[in-house]
């Protein structure tokens, strides 16, 4: 099951060298120019997602208003040979995703400073208008050329001020193991608030200060992973990354298993940052 | 930190004393030991002294039948729980309290609060009742202290010690009163995960932005200061050094064994007098006497040369030194940094075992006021304390 590219660069006559750039689990990814909004991303809904979740998706994005999340220029419904689909349209942004970075090593000290920074304004504007991303992890963090960091992928954000869409009673709540908060692994739906995302934020930096993800490395095992994290919690970044020692303390306090022991908000972690950024001469 | 006097029996004359010699100071008062007119003669003279006094409420345990407590005005003539807590009883009772605190004038209030045995829904309802009640009747909340009084098996339990700080993070008061109840009634605790706890409620407390007095305590929560912790509370007997709540539920006891104990601030340790007189014979008592800097002279007549035993050194001296030297520990031990703090308490304990060994190389013990026992139990608390907050209380320090 796919889509032509050729139909439907007729259905988007505005859009100029239409061209498939990947296909996520629940969706199709095309590259395209606009004609007033220049590099664009066109994502097309599978018609058998989950119409609300898609929606949610489209609408958490379109939400935060943050500098270093792609912007939501347009949102619509069309009818395909597949059926029903539900598309967005929005900025697009020409670089390297974070997964396959870190796989060739480390960043360096700037490079995980201004990750942290770009990061962490992105899920302070979340934070606002209270949506969790709940899948911050290096896959849907993207390196740009010019070195920004961009937050990406919103498919699994919750606003907390709707129904989630995940069963309440469900054992396991969404994420991908390994970077999860415990009281999101363990689908504590009421305890999930910004502090969830800072604890996946911490374990990202964590393993592009290092090269690995402890929880994670030598094992696939969602459970062994998740254990991991609520038995081994992480230790001190070995590595110099501040003068001052300061982001290794950062990492500490995003990362304590306990939520009630982690930094409390997004815009705390931020301010942090930039502090520590600001006094090492990183933007 | 500060160190307030914790008021218990007999202790009106040591508190009027001391808070003359410093000029300053806190007295916690207390229901159970002093009548009314007890207390506002006490508070007049506190303050006159220059110092300040607040009021333990002691509703710890509503079903309470100590008679002094229960004949305060204040304490509910009929607890029924599952009507108190929604019923015009409550509005009567904070009423009531709150006009006995401005009789007293007390500088600070704390509201009353019950013994938790689990930290469940139903003990924080009533922690939430208290608060909206309280605002009700005209007590400004924000600058209020909680009453957060918990046994020792929900100190000793991380989940619910979490549960504790969670809730509390959703309350408008502007600082927390905590008293702990020991494990199995022990004066100093071995325990490192009840102490570890304790230090983890100070900490997520005051970084939740409030402030934090801990009640009922002995030297061993000079640990406290590595939470910026406002105050400790401490007094004369082991019951307000120690959290015993049954002493507040059943009627006056006798204090029957009047021992005489020196305590020795740099070996964290305390001595009969019989066990002095070993350690004067052993050749080592003059390095159990109280370093100049903590400002104690009471106990000066035991290091001079007669046999301690044989002097003139009663209760009496004995409470004033311990208090003397507690209150300049407790002033000295908050420094600069959050590392410093933390740094000057690792070095009293290094410092206190190796006296301690020495000590007991020849004889001298403590018995179970002896801290060598408590020793690893302190440094593991504050390893976790250093590992759980240390992040958050370096960053923060300053502004704690």
């Amino acid at each position: 099951m796919s889509i032509d590219p050729m139909w439907l660069s007729g259905k988007f006559p505005d859009l100029k060298g239409l061209g498939r750039i990947g296909r996520g689990g629940q969706k199709w990814v095309f590259g395209a120019t606009h004609q007033t909004d220049g590099d664009i991303v066109l994502k097309l809904f599978h018609p058998l997602a989950d119409p609300q979740r898609a929606f949610r998706e489209v609408q958490a994005a379109s939400e935060v208003q943050c500098p270093r999340v792609p912007r939501v220029h347009e949102i619509g419904n069309l009818t395909s040979p597949l059926g029903q689909l539900i598309w967005v349209r929005e900025q697009r942004i020409r670089g390297e995703d974070l997964r396959a970075r870190v796989t060739r090593g480390a960043l360096d000290a700037k490079s995980l400073m201004r990750l942290a920074l770009h990061t962490l304004e992105a899920l302070v504007a979340a934070e606002k208008v209270r949506i969790v991303h709940r899948d911050v992890k290096p896959d849907n963090i993207l390196q740009a050329t010019d070195g920004s960091y961009w937050l990406l992928d919103f498919g699994l954000a919750r606003h907390l001020d709707m129904d989630s869409l995940t069963a309440t009673a469900a054992q396991y709540g969404v994420g991908t193991a390994g970077y999860t908060a415990t009281e999101q692994y363990r689908n504590r739906k009421g305890e999930i608030d910004a502090r969830a995302d800072l604890f996946s934020l911490g374990v990202t930096l964590y393993e592009c200060a290092t090269g690995q993800n402890p929880f994670r490395v030598g094992t696939t095992d969602r459970m062994e992973m998740q254990k991991r994290i609520e038995d081994r919690p992480l230790q001190a970044i070995a590595c110099q990354v501040d003068s001052q020692g300061q982001f290794k303390d950062l990492v500490l306090a995003m990362t304590r298993v306990r939520r009630e022991q982690r930094l409390p908000t997004a815009a705390e972690a931020l301010e942090w940052t930039r502090e520590i950024c600001s006094a090492e001469g990183v933007s | 930190m500060d160190m307030y006097l914790q008021l218990g029996h007999g202790m009106m004359g040591l508190c009027r004393e001391l808070i003359g010699s410093w000029g300053r100071g806190c007295v916690i008062l207390s229901p159970r030991d002093l009548n009314e007119n007890q207390l506002e003669t006490l508070s007049t003279d506190i303050r006159d002294a220059g110092g300040s006094v607040c009021l333990d409420p002691q509703f710890y345990i509503p079903h309470a039948d100590h008679t002094r407590l229960v004949a305060h005005e204040y304490w509910p003539a009929e607890y029924e729980s599952a009507d108190f807590w929604s019923s015009p009883a409550l509005t009567d009772f904070l009423t009531c309290l709150h006009g006995l605190r401005s009789r007293l004038q007390c500088v600070r209030t704390i509201l009353p609060g019950v013994l938790a045995t689990a930290a469940d829904e139903a003990w924080f309802d009533k922690q939430g009742r208290v608060q909206v009640e309280a605002e009700r009747v005209g007590i400004k909340v924000e600058r209020a202290y909680a009453t957060v009084a918990l046994s020792a098996d929900v100190v000793r339990t991380v989940n619910q010690v979490q549960d504790v700080l969670e809730e509390g993070r959703g309350w408008k008061v502007g600082g927390v009163y905590l008293v702990c109840e020991p494990p199995k009634g022990e004066y100093l605790v071995q325990d490192a995960m009840w102490l570890a706890n304790v230090l983890e409620l100070a900490a997520g407390f005051r970084l939740q932005g409030k402030r934090v007095i801990i009640g009922y305590c002995s030297h061993q929560m000079l640990a406290a200061a590595c939470c910026s912790v406002k105050a400790v509370g401490s007094g004369t007997w082991l019951n307000v050094r120690s959290f015993t709540p049954t002493k507040f539920k059943v009627p006056d006891e006798e204090i029957k064994r009047k021992t005489t104990w020196y305590y020795c601030p740099q070996a964290l340790s305390e001595y009969k007098l019989p066990t002095l007189d070993i350690a004067m014979v052993q050749g080592v008592l003059d390095e159990m006497a109280p370093p100049a800097e903590l400002g104690s002279t009471y106990a000066d007549i035991l290091f001079e040369g007669v046999q301690p035993s044989t002097v003139t050194f009663g209760e009496a001296q004995a409470f004033r030194h311990y208090l003397q030297c507690l209150y300049s520990q407790s002033r000295a031990a908050r420094r600069e940094t959050f590392d410093e703090t933390i740094g000057v308490q690792e070095q009293m304990l290094d410092d206190a075992e190796r006296l301690l060994d020495r000590l007991h190389e020849v004889g001298v013990r403590g018995q179970f006021r002896d801290f060598k026992e408590c020793i690893e139990g302190n440094r593991a608390a504050l390893a976790v304390l250093r590992t759980q907050r240390g992040s958050m209380l370096r960053r923060r320090w300053t502004s704690l």
